[in-house]
């Protein structure tokens, strides 16, 4: 019996069929494994069978018991099933179950052997269907895997660590068809931080290779023009950027019929606000700290791609300590039910200020939670991606701590700021404590008040600067604002010569000394002020201030 | 930081255009205000702009104070604003320099 063409398995419980089956299929030059039940009939599986008869009347697993496993196992094999003749009934089953055919007792030998070929070629036919399938899937997969990489590497851009005044957090989870969502971060310089967000029209490859096309005109313009700068000082707006790359782009862009809608926003430190042109993107989310309000940020400027652009509009959006700028492409607001129903601006809108206290890199994590809790699903039909900007708050310090009020000072970058001592930046200071203590103590502290607080931190600093640091410029003194049992509190770390205030002579009221009321001014705007060496030759002073309380009244004198 | 300065019959007017008067521009000042002042005696300063003064600013507007009385005139100030005058008042400067709510009522209690 050399050449033999298989294996086939047939059960019956009835010897004589068992032995009839085997003889004829050895003859037509199968290798026959022959299973008294369907329990042995499944145990004897292996995978290299070709074609299966089964009984459907046998005693520890029945025919179909049997045909239901084959067909959950080995997808690619279809029994064909032996009958009664009075057992038509269970025969439709065993067809609904997945048979491929069956065939009556007594039968005809011929027939059945013709319809076990015919059961081998259709099965064989499926195999290969399910190969190209697989083998289609495995192509698909691979595209998405190398848009994918295209979007992780070229489109998405990583934004500088430790920004100072702000954190910052990015997302992407690519959809089944990526996008050409882009976004990227230029640090311009220590006060100015650039972010663009963008979408190129149209799904794939192609549009992700659009996505990076645009993010390079963006480097080469702005390459450029920092190029220019160098020489004439100045960086060019964001307007000026985008007509830039707008320029470079328009031709091909009407060539290949696409479009971008995008975003570019450039945080100003110094001036407390955020420039932008706005190409037609998703609506730009400012959520205020102070208000819990939320603003939807739009341009009025067409998408990138349409001549009739020029010239960019720019608007300017100043923000607070707390304030966070949500921006995000249209696979989040456009996530949908099964029904259909979209996720939505407003919805998404809504979430904001929900979060706003955690930080950003949760934000996006809870965000997303939702919309995958909404929509029921965890792949989305367009790509998720969002860059969450969130001006640094001045946080509090937990009011139960031992840490005690050193804690700010440990803790760098959150609640406080370094400064360098020089007369000239005592304006810069007292902006920032205005701005510390309208965000710890929102309410409670009267515009009356928060200039006494000015007033005491000037003069905390200018003694700083003239005493500690004998008028050097350029050494550090670090400010810390926080809050604890009720009080607000401000540190003062230097470096300098300590300071003894019991050697300071006292203010003359009489209009006869121009100095010495500087520690006057201290101690009867604070509720407590300490003086104290620490480690390391820092000194430290610490004002400690009750809200409730007013300043010092002196009836006396 | 500026100032302005112009004569109002025998009264010199002298307006500060500037927000803030701290350590970092009291030195300025306080130059900028003995020129202007010279040998006049009757002298009005008109701060409506400043919402910050510090002590080194008050020290600045003391020496002014002491210029003019040395001879013989007075200064008086207009347009002192709120968070200004807190301040004034708690260095007690409230108590030697006369306040006016507008330039004309500092230059008209000359007499």
């Amino acid at each position: 019996m050399n050449a033999v063409r298989g294996k086939i398995l047939i059960a019956d419980d009835d010897p004589t069929v068992r032995i009839v089956l085997t003889k004829l299929f050895e003859k037509s030059g199968f290798e026959v494994i022959a299973a008294q039940n369907g329990k042995e009939a499944v145990e004897r599986l292996t995978s290299d069978i070709l074609a299966v008869i089964l009984d459907l009347d046998m005693p520890e697993m029945n025919g179909i018991g049997c045909l239901r496993y084959i067909r959950q196992h080995m997808e690619d094999i279809s029994p064909i099933m032996l009958t009664a003749n009075e057992d038509i009934s269970s025969a439709v089953e065993a067809m609904r179950s997945g048979a491929f055919d069956y065939i009556t007792k007594p039968f005809n030998p011929r027939k059945l052997t013709a319809l076990v070929d015919k059961a081998i070629a259709t099965d064989a036919q499926a195999r290969r269907l399910h190969q190209v399938e697989a083998e289609l899937a495995h192509a698909r997969e691979h595209e998405i895997e190398m848009a994918a990489r295209i979007q992780q590497t070229l489109l998405m851009g990583a934004p500088p660590r430790n920004f100072k005044g702000l954190e910052i957090a990015n997302a992407t989870i690519p959809s089944h068809k990526v996008d050409g969502d882009f976004y990227d971060f230029i640090a311009v310089d220590s006060q100015h931080l650039d972010v663009i967000v963008g979408d190129v029209m149209g799904k794939g490859i192609a549009s992700a290779l659009m996505g990076a096309a645009t993010k390079s005109y963006f480097m080469h313009v702005i390459h450029e023009s920092g190029c220019a700068a160098c020489h004439s000082n100045a960086y060019p707006e964001p307007d000026a950027i985008v007509s830039g790359v707008h320029a470079a782009m328009i031709h091909q862009m009407e060539a290949l019929e696409t479009f971008v809608t995008l975003c570019y926003a450039r945080f100003d430190m110094a001036l407390r606000q955020m420039r932008f042109v706005d190409c037609g993107h998703m609506r730009t989310i400012h959520y205020r700290c102070q208000t819990g309000d939320c603003t939807l940020l739009e341009g009025v400027n067409m998408p990138l791609g349409f001549p009739e652009t020029v010239p960019f509009t720019l608007h300017t959006e100043s923000f607070a300590p707390g304030d966070i700028f949500f921006f995000y492409s249209d696979g989040l607001t456009e996530a949908m039910t099964a029904e259909g129903q979209l996720f939505g601006e407003e919805r998404l809108t809504a979430l904001v200020p929900k979060y706003a206290a955690v930080p950003p890199d949760q934000i996006i994590h809870r965000i997303w939670k939702d919309i995958v809790a909404f929509s029921g699903s965890e792949t989305f039909r367009d790509d998720f991606t969002c860059v969450v900007v969130k001006i640094t708050p001045f946080r509090l310090i937990p009011s139960d701590s031992h840490r005690a009020v050193s804690a700010p000072s440990e803790k760098h970058g959150e609640f406080s700021m370094k400064f360098s001592s020089d007369l000239s930046e005592l304006s810069r200071i007292r902006h920032f404590v205005r701005d510390g203590c309208i965000a710890v103590f929102p309410q409670l502290l009267n515009e009356d008040r928060i200039s006494m607080i000015e007033l005491a931190v000037t003069e905390v600093v200018t003694n700083i600067i003239r005493h500690a640091y004998g008028g050097v410029s350029d050494k550090p003194i670090e400010i810390s604002i926080g809050f604890e049992n009720n009080a607000l509190m401000i540190e003062f770390l230097d470096q300098g010569k300590s300071f003894d205030p019991d050697r300071a002579p006292p203010p003359k009221f009489d209009g006869s000394r121009e100095g010495g009321f500087g520690l006057y001014i201290i101690s009867h705007i604070a509720d407590d002020v300490v003086y104290e060496k620490r480690q390391n030759n820092t000194n430290r002073t610490l004002l400690k201030i009750y809200p409730g309380h007013g300043p010092d009244s002196d009836p006396d004198v | 930081m500026e100032m302005f300065s112009e004569t109002d019959g025998d009264v010199v007017v002298a307006v500060v255009l500037a927000d803030e008067l701290d350590a970092d521009n009291a030195k300025w000042f306080k130059s900028k205000m003995s020129d202007i002042i010279g040998n006049n005696r009757k002298f009005v300063l008109d701060m409506g702009q400043v919402r910050f003064v510090d002590s080194s600013g008050c020290g600045a507007l003391l020496s002014a104070l002491r210029q003019i009385s040395a001879a013989g005139g007075d200064l008086k100030l207009a347009n002192v604003q709120k968070s200004v005058q807190s301040m004034f008042e708690l260095v007690r400067l409230h108590r030697i320099v006369e306040m006016f709510d507008t330039r004309e009522a500092a230059v008209k209690s000359f007499g």
